[in-house]
Order: structure tokens, then sequence, then C-alpha cells
């Protein structure tokens, strides 16, 4: 029995025990290589899921929808590492809790998808495997150049970027980290980020929201993919978690019981740059 | 619609003279928003308030900018005067055109800009400002002092003279610290016990203070008239309601060679035992690590001597949970571990010892009764060399600082041991004399004078034994020569430090240290015995080194600093206070952790029937100091800080 | 441009440490560029990101952070904070582009009028040496370009 076929019964399996009511995985998209998320209720439904290559979308994102957990019923959910690593930040942010989540764990290595062992947050240990972790070579490169650009290159590259940007938020509403009720961008008294569509504007906003992500990020590239103007948003987060692991020796979503990175200090924490 | 005042103040000449007010006033009345524009010599005069204050009625102001010199200054006065004026104090600002302005430019025109563009940036923020109500606290009055040595007592004594209830926290078994240690205390030569003995037994008996030795804070929560602290009380294993402190354990206890911490290892005491023949409370207690039904499960003599069963060895140590009012931390010094002058050989030869061992030869109730005898045989030294600052003033090996207390003490030694022993000779290794003090410069004299101290200049480089005799070698600087002297005993003036544990203390109750580890004050010259923390005071050498005079002297000024602010029932504070909008709180409990007084709680929103909808987060205002962390790091705005909001903060940059 | 160019300073600090150094600076009669602009705050933990793109916005040519040494924050960690608030957001600018040089941040307590002045002196030349910001307020100027048509 294949990794599909398996999770489609297990999936079956808890709906009809009354364990979970509800289980997030994906169905079949609008084209052969693309997946949509799936959303099944009764074990019939769960009979649709695909699971494949082509199941790259960080699905905790739906866990966080306002109201779906507050019943205190379980949800099942199809997760990849990086998405293990999502519900490890909710859960130390207070947004989910670890009883309410069943894992369905999978791997995608090239076209071969694996499962992962365990169900609960607490039987998958994350730690070494993300610190090691790197993003897709193409990622790393792209970095490297903009470090090695001048300030001036890097300002005008990301300008060229910002200035395409047309503020739908498609960055925020697929962003498991993006469950604020309202988004400091929304907020008009005062207006700190000007919401018209110019470059001035989205500089701030995209400034805003990678700083809000620093240390947060679980990088699972979701931002990128759904950026309708192709903006590289990854390449900021990255330098964010990269950061904070150089500085402060901190990788988010390690496990469940992290202290938000920007609400803890060390009295010894780097300061090379502080006259 | 905002009608605002602008008042712009020359300070005499100290902002007219670079600050052009004619065209700062022309500037700012075509501000929008402003109602009024004035100039005036001296703002914080009576007729200059009553400038202010006649305008915010004739033209019923909504906010007022004084132009003038920094709100660390005057801020208070002109809150008053709008107060006054039946404005709500809160909605003024002060530009600092003076100390920012107006005396650090020498350019005319760049200085009025500048003056204007503050002024300009201030109204926009005046603007916005909220009336605010200050916050009032109920004090709780009773204080706790951490630490019973002189400077502990004294402030103890002096806040329960005043009739409020103090409780006094001491680590050791007996109060007294180290003065209880010393033999005569300079300039006067009382004899320490002697002066000190009455005021801890005052303590004791004083209706108002309860004692609590053998005893240490563990916790303290809480701000300015409401802190709570848990104390732990260590198992004494004796019951102090019972004990009469007859002594008769003492005498039966079978483990008699303990090396006696209170005798710096000079004397011995037993298993069971009181620090000292004057301890207060004259109540012994065992030492668990020594004691031999402990160690082995038998004994028990001590038991079975008592004749009332005071000793109990099921005694546990207890948590005690006090309310307070006010901190005095009055937790004393150390003496500097002497082991790092490696080449005065302390530890190596039993002669060569610190000024404190000095101190307990010299007491008429020492290990010697008083007489000075080499700790190695026993012989009355003929020589004694003493080396000042052994451990003070050298950044290389020791510290930076200088004790202060040492060239005193050296003095009096010499001068005791002449005393004591006709003929004998003393010789003094010293940098610079340092004897500022009442009475101190003529004590340092007549130790020179009349008893005969050689005063050396200069340093030691080596100590060592040769012949039965410690050759001291060093260098008298003022000969420029070499010099080497045979002594039979050395007494190092070791550094005083602060406690082993002060930087952990500081820590746990909330309160800063310098790089050594002594306590800072609020500020070292006009807020001496404050700390940063409000209603935590300092007094003694937690803060520096002292000595008993100043001890004494800063011990009295907490006190009045605390009955200062148990004169009150209620405290007002500054309305400075976070508040979270709970519609929007996320609930990630950033701003929980981030607080550093735990000021922020998580708070249940329910329905109607009680049913939990959400938890967000919620500021209490008692605790709320103010700082604007969680402010910062709230990502959905869902935090303002009162009097620094972000509306407020907004327009005054984007005015810039 | 027929002006030399003055530049534009904004500091943002913490009314019991860098505040009262200022102080100091002006009661000591120390002078110093006139360039800056001072936004007192309660804490160094008060500064929000915001503020400092606010600033660049208004044509700050450079924005300077400062605050109460380790240790003495009145609020005992509100510094602590900033601190690693800041070495994120430095990171991110300068990532994106902003020269570090144009964010500066600095610890001076309230006995370092002298080194208030020094450092204000040194970042005005600084900024001298660097020129105005046109970059990032540039970014406005498109907002007009894009309002006319």
């Amino acid at each position: 029995m294949g990794i599909q076929e398996q999770y489609r019964s297990e999936a079956a399996a808890l709906l009809s025990s009354g364990e979970v009511k509800l289980v997030i995985g994906f169905g079949e998209g609008s084209t052969a290589d693309r997946r949509r998320p799936l959303f099944a209720r009764t074990p019939e439904e769960a009979q649709k899921f695909v699971l494949d290559a082509a199941c790259i979308a960080n699905l905790s994102t739906y866990l966080v929808t306002e109201g779906l957990l507050s019943d205190g019923k379980k949800v099942a959910v199809f997760l990849k590492p990086d998405g293990i690593r999502s519900v490890n930040i909710l859960i130390s942010e207070a947004q989910l809790k670890p009883d309410q989540v069943v894992i369905l764990g999978y791997a995608i290595d090239k076209a071969e998808i694996t499962a992962l062992e365990g169900r609960n947050i607490s039987d998958f240990s994350l730690g070494e495997e993300i610190r090691s972790h790197t993003p897709p070579p193409h990622i790393l490169q792209e970095a490297e150049r903009i470090e090695e650009m001048n300030p001036a290159e890097r300002f005008e590259f990301w300008k060229a970027h910002f200035s395409k940007c047309i503020k739908c938020y498609a960055c925020r509403q697929v962003c498991p980290m993006c469950y604020c009720r309202r988004c400091i961008v929304d907020v008009n008294q005062p207006q700190w980020v000007s919401t018209s569509s110019h470059t001035l504007g989205n500089f701030e906003w995209n400034i805003v929201r990678a700083f809000h992500l620093a240390g947060r990020c679980a990088a699972c590239g979701a931002c990128d993919r759904a950026c309708p103007v192709n903006i590289p948003l990854r390449l900021v987060n990255y330098r964010m978690g990269k950061e904070v692991i150089d500085a402060f020796d901190y990788c988010a979503g390690e496990n469940s019981s992290q202290k938000p990175v920007l609400a803890s200090f060390k009295q010894d924490d780097p300061e090379t740059f502080i006259l | 619609m905002a009608k605002i005042g602008v008042f712009v103040c020359h300070c005499g000449e100290n902002i007219a003279s670079m600050v052009d007010t004619g065209t700062l006033v022309k500037a700012m009345s075509d501000h929008p928003g402003v109602a009024i524009c004035n100039e005036y010599k001296y703002f914080c005069s009576d007729p200059g308030q009553e400038t202010v204050k006649r305008a915010i009625r004739e033209h019923n102001l909504t906010g007022v900018v004084v132009a003038a010199c920094s709100p660390r200054m005057h801020e208070t006065t002109f809150r008053k005067a709008c107060a006054e004026a039946g404005l709500n104090p809160y909605m003024l600002e002060l530009a600092n055109i003076r100390e920012q302005c107006s005396w650090v430019h020498s350019e005319k025109n760049q200085a009025t800009s500048k003056a204007i563009e503050i002024t300009r940036s201030l109204v926009e923020k005046v603007k916005r400002n909220n009336e605010l109500k200050p916050i009032s606290v109920p004090v709780t009055r009773r204080a706790l002092v951490i630490g019973g040595g002189i400077a502990g007592i004294q402030a103890a004594l002096d806040i329960a003279g005043a009739g409020r209830e103090v409780v006094l926290v001491e680590r050791e078994p007996s109060i007294g610290g180290h003065m209880s240690q010393l033999s005569e205390t300079f300039p006067t030569l009382d004899c320490s016990q002697c002066i000190l003995t009455p005021r801890m037994v005052e303590a004791i008996q004083h209706p108002k203070i309860t004692v609590m030795t053998y005893s240490e804070v563990e916790e303290v929560e809480g701000y300015i008239g409401n802190f709570t602290a848990k104390i732990r009380k260590k198992a004494r294993y004796v019951d102090m309601s019972k004990c009469t402190g007859c002594g008769d354990c003492i005498q039966k206890c079978p483990v008699k060679k303990i090396p006696s911490e209170f005798e710096c290892g000079l004397g011995k005491r037993t298993a069971i035992y009181t620090p000292f023949a004057q301890a207060v409370p004259n109540v012994p207690v065992i030492d668990k690590s020594r004691c031999t039904y402990f160690k082995n499960g038998k004994c028990k003599i001590c038991e079975k001597s008592c004749q009332i069963d005071a000793i109990d060895f099921e005694q546990q140590e207890s948590v005690e949970t006090f309310e307070f009012g006010a901190i005095v931390v009055a937790t004393g010094f150390q003496i500097q571990d002497t082991s790092v002058y490696g080449e005065y050989g302390y530890g190596k030869y039993k002669d060569v010892i610190t000024g404190l061992h000095f101190e307990r030869l010299a007491s008429a109730s020492g290990p010697t009764a008083g007489k000075i005898q080499r700790p190695s045989d026993g012989k009355e030294p003929e020589t004694v060399v003493f080396i000042q600052c052994a451990g003070s003033r050298d950044p290389s090996k020791g510290v930076k600082y200088c004790s202060k207390i040492c060239c005193m003490y050296t003095a009096k030694h010499a001068m005791l041991y002449t005393h004591k022993h006709h003929g004998s000779n003393s010789k003094i290794f010293y940098m610079d004399i340092r004897a500022a003090g009442k009475g101190y410069d003529e004590f340092t004299r007549r130790a020179i004078e009349e008893d005969g101290a050689d005063y050396l200049r200069g340093r030691v480089s080596k100590v060592f034994e040769e012949n039965g005799k410690l050759i001291v070698r060093g260098v008298d600087t003022l000969l420029g020569k070499p010099v080497e002297v045979a002594a039979d005993m050395v007494v190092l003036a070791t550094a005083m430090t602060p406690q082993p544990d002060a930087k952990q203390f500081a820590k746990r109750i909330g309160i800063g240290y310098d790089e050594y580890g002594f306590y800072n004050e609020a500020h070292l010259k006009l807020r001496p015995v404050e700390t940063a923390k409000a209603g935590i005071y300092l007094c003694g050498a937690c803060q520096s080194p002292k000595d008993i005079p100043d001890s004494v002297a800063q011990a009295s000024a907490a006190a009045a600093k605390v009955l200062g602010l148990f004169s009150r029932e209620q405290l007002e504070r500054e309305p400075v206070v976070a508040a979270v909008g709970e519609t929007t709180c996320a609930g990630c409990w950033g701003c929980v952790y981030a607080c550093p007084y735990n000021a922020i709680e998580k708070k249940d929103i329910t329905d109607r029937n009680g049913n939990l909808i959400k938890q967000v987060a919620s500021v209490n205002p008692g605790l709320c100091q103010g700082c604007g962390t969680c402010v910062t790091f709230c990502r959905s705005n869902s935090i303002d800080l009162a009097g620094f909001t972000e509306k407020q903060i907004f327009a005054e940059v984007m005015a810039l | 441009m027929s002006e030399p160019f003055e530049p534009k300073i904004v500091a943002f600090v913490c009314t019991y440490c860098t505040y009262a150094g200022a102080d100091l600076a002006g009661t000591s009669r120390l002078k110093y560029a006139p360039n800056v602009r001072i936004v007192r705050l309660p804490c160094t933990g008060r500064i929000s990101p915001m503020f400092i793109l606010k600033a660049l916005q208004k044509g700050a040519d450079t924005v300077l952070v400062s605050g109460c040494h380790p240790g003495d924050c009145h609020f005992t960690a509100g510094n602590y904070h900033a601190r690693r608030r800041w070495t994120v957001f430095r990171a991110l600018l300068a990532f994106t582009g902003i020269p570090e040089e144009r964010i500066r941040f600095s610890w001076v307590s309230a006995a370092e009028g002298a080194k208030f002045a020094e450092m204000i002196n040194e970042i005005t030349e600084q900024t001298r040496k660097l020129g105005p910001f046109t970059q990032y307020q540039e970014l406005q100027k498109v907002i007009e370009t894009q309002s006319t048509y």
C-alpha cells in the first residue's frame, strides 16, 4: 500500500472514530501538477486525498483560522517538516494547543514520498534537522549575490522588486505566522505603513513583514510562491533566520517551548555595532 | 479642534542670546492649531506661570507647549501651573530649546531653525496627548531591612523608632555583622562590641522590629509601596521560643575543633554554636554538615544536655511571605581573597594575616583574649609589617577602587599593637595615607608621632621566610631605595569587596550593580541612598566601601527616605503605563515574556455564559513602570503606552 | 542645488540616560553640530523600527538610536530587548540596501555629555560625507509622479 492510500485510510479512521473533526490535506488541483487543500469532514471525503510530490504547500496555515480550534476538538493535518516546524512555532506562541493537532507527516525527496513517524507534535524532534537545513541552492546563491552587492545596488535590487508589489497581501494570507487579528498594515491611527501602492509604502510593508517574521519563519517558502509579482520574499526571510541563528543561536521552531527570540535576551548578546 | 498655547522662554539670556525668539514665536503663531504664542523672560517665575495660566483660561487651551529648558528641569512646575488653570497636567510638553539647543550651538540661524523644529514637533505631539490621571496605589507601611550589620541595625532602629514595623533579616545566626568582629574602632578607639551590643539588643527587643536571623530573602516581587518578599528561615535545630541561651549544649558538644568563621579561623567552635559570646539572639544553631548526629545518626548529646528540650533535630526550614512597602538593602561586604597575592605568602606562611585576623587578635573577646600573638607559635611579635592596598587600587591584580577604610584601620592596628606591646616595632608600607574624615588625619598623625608607627612609602614586592623571620622586601620610594624588613608578622590590608553573591541577589530583587558588584544608587551625588528601583534603598558597604560612621549616616538617610514614603497612605504614580487593545490582541504572549516587571497577565475573555472565547494580554497598571518594551514587541500594534502613544510619536516624528 | 548639504539627523533616545546625557552636554556648554533632532522616549525598549522608517521618510539622512548602557537600564531590561531588536532590524535594513552607516546605535549614560556631543559631531561629519539619503527619499517622489496620471 502506498503512502497516499495509507494516509487516506488513516484519515478516514480518524474521522470515523470521531477522534478528529476535520482532516486538512491535499486534493486534485486545476492542473496535473497542482494541488489544492482539501478539507475532509467525513471518511468518504478522506478518500479524495492526494499525496504526491506536488503537495508542497504548508497546510499549517489553516490551523490558525479563527475559531477553528476553539471548540477544543482535534484536527488532523498533512504536514512536511517545514509545516511541523510552523506548528512548533505556533504552539510556542500559544496559537495552537499541542493536543489538538494530529500530524500526518510526510517528506518529499525528489519524487519520492515517505511517511514520517509520529502523530503528536511531541513525537517529532526537529532540532538537528532544521539547523542543518539549508535553503535550495538557487536561494542561497541569490542571497550570496545580494550580500556581495554594494548597498546602493542592493537598494536598487529591492526597489525594483518592491515597486512591483501590489499589496495584495497574498504573502500574509498564506503565511501560518500571520495570524494577527489585525495586521499593522491595517492600522490607520497612526498610519505607520502607507497603504497606497507606491514604492515607499511597499518598502515599508515588506520590511515590516520581514521584521515581524524574524525568528519566526519556518522557511516553507509559501510567501514566495504566493506572490503574484514574483518578489523573492524567501531571500529576506532566509537572511533574518540566519541572523537570529548567528547572533542569538536561536532556530525558530526547533521545539514547541521556545520563548520568542525578540521577547527574550541574554546579557551578553552581541553588540558590536553599538557605540 | 486643538487650541494650543506655545510659550517661548528667554531664560534670561540663556535661550534668547542664541535663539531668535521673535522668529520662533512668529513661526509657531502661524502653525495650525496654535491659538496663542507668547515670549517672556522667565516663564518659570511667578508672573511667567501666571501668564501661562491666564492664557489657558482666556483661550480655553487644549494643550500647552513651553519652549524652554529640559523637561527634567521644569516639567513638574508647568504641569502644576496647567492643573491650577484647570487644564489636565498631562496636556503639556516641554520643548527643550535650552540644554539641547541654545547652550550647545554657536550659530544663531541654525539654532533658531532647530528650535522651531523642536517646538513644532512637540506642538504636533501635544495635540494628541490624552488627559491622564495619576495612578494612586496604597502603601504597606512595613519595611524590610536586608542585612543585620551596623547599617541594617541602624536603619531598622530609626524606622521602628518612628513607629513603623520592620523585619530585619540576617543570614548568619546572629546580627552584628563585621562590626562585631572588630576590636577597637577608629578614630576614638571605642571598643566595637561595647558600642554595638547595646544596639543589637535594642533591635531584638524593639516591639516594632522582627529580627529574623539565619534567614535569607529568597524572592522579592512587586513595586514601591507594595512589595511581597519570601524569606527562607533555615533550620536552626534549636527552638528559639524555648532556648534560654545557657550554653550547656555548646559545652557538651563533642565536635570541638571546627575553625570558627567569626574568628577567621583563629579560634575553634563546636558543631552546635553561637558565633560569638554576645550573639543576638543568644540562641545556638546546629551546623548540620559538622554535627555527629546528622552525619552518623548517633550522638544527640546536646539534646540530652538541654534541660528545657529546646533541641529539635526534626526542625525544617520554612518560607514565610510578608508584604512590605519599602526595602532597605544593607547586605554589607566581604574582604578580598588574598590568595591572588602569592608573593605575599598569604596561605603559605601562617604569620601572614589579614586586617580582619588582626582585629580578632586584638579583640579582648578574641581567641587570644586581646594579646597580639603569632598564629604560628603564639609568640608576641617584635616587628610587624603592615602592607596597605594589598588588593585595593591595584587594577592588575586586585580591584581598581580605594577600599577607604584600610588607611585608618592600619594606623589603628599599629597603635593598638604599640599600646599592647611596648617597645614594639610597626612598619607600614603605603601608597598614600588617605585620612579624610572627622578626627581621621589627627588619628594617623598620632599613630606616627605618638605611637611610633614607621610609615614607608612604597610597595612590597615579596615576602619570604628566612631563619624564622618573614623577610619583607619592598621599596621606599621617598628614599628611592629598596628595603628589607625582617618581620615576625605581616598584616595585609585587603580590599573590601561586595558579597560573593551580590550580583545574583541584585538580580533577584531587581536593582542595579556596578562592575564589581557594589549596588548602584539612583544618582551618585543627589540620590545616594535610593536605587533606580523605586522603594528600594541602600546603606552601608553594599553600595561602596564605607567605614562605620558613613554606614550609620547612610542607614539613617535610608530610614528617612523610608519614613518619608510611609508618611502617606497612598502613593501617586505617573500614569505612564501600557494598556492592551483586547479586540486585536492575538494572545501570543510575547509582551508577557518581554515585560521586565511581570506586569502583563493573561486574561480570559468569556461570553455571557462564562464560556472562554479567547485569552488576551492585560497590563496591571500597578506593576507597569512604563518602559514600553511591550508596545514595540506587539506585532499587531495592540498595546499602547500612555504619554508616549503611537499616535503622539508618529505626529512628533512626522513634524520633524 | 544652491544651498550646501546640511545633514538631518533624527535621534531616538531614552529619557533616563541619553536624553539626560544630552542635557548634560548642554549644562556643560559643550558645542556640537545643530543637525540633530531628539525624540524623547521613556526607554529604548519603546523605540519601534517604524519610528526609524518614518524618520527616513521625513528626510533623515542618518538615524541614531541611543539609550542606557547594558545593566544600567532604568527599567532593568528595556535596553537588552532593544539590543536584540536592533541586531535583527539592522541586518534587515542592510540586506535591503539601507547602508549601516545610516542607522547608528549607541549607549550614552546620563553622565556622558561629552560622549554625546562628540558622537553627534562625528555622525554629522560622517553623514556629510555620505551625502543626502536621496535614494530613500526618492521613493516618495515616485508617489508624486504616479499621482499625476
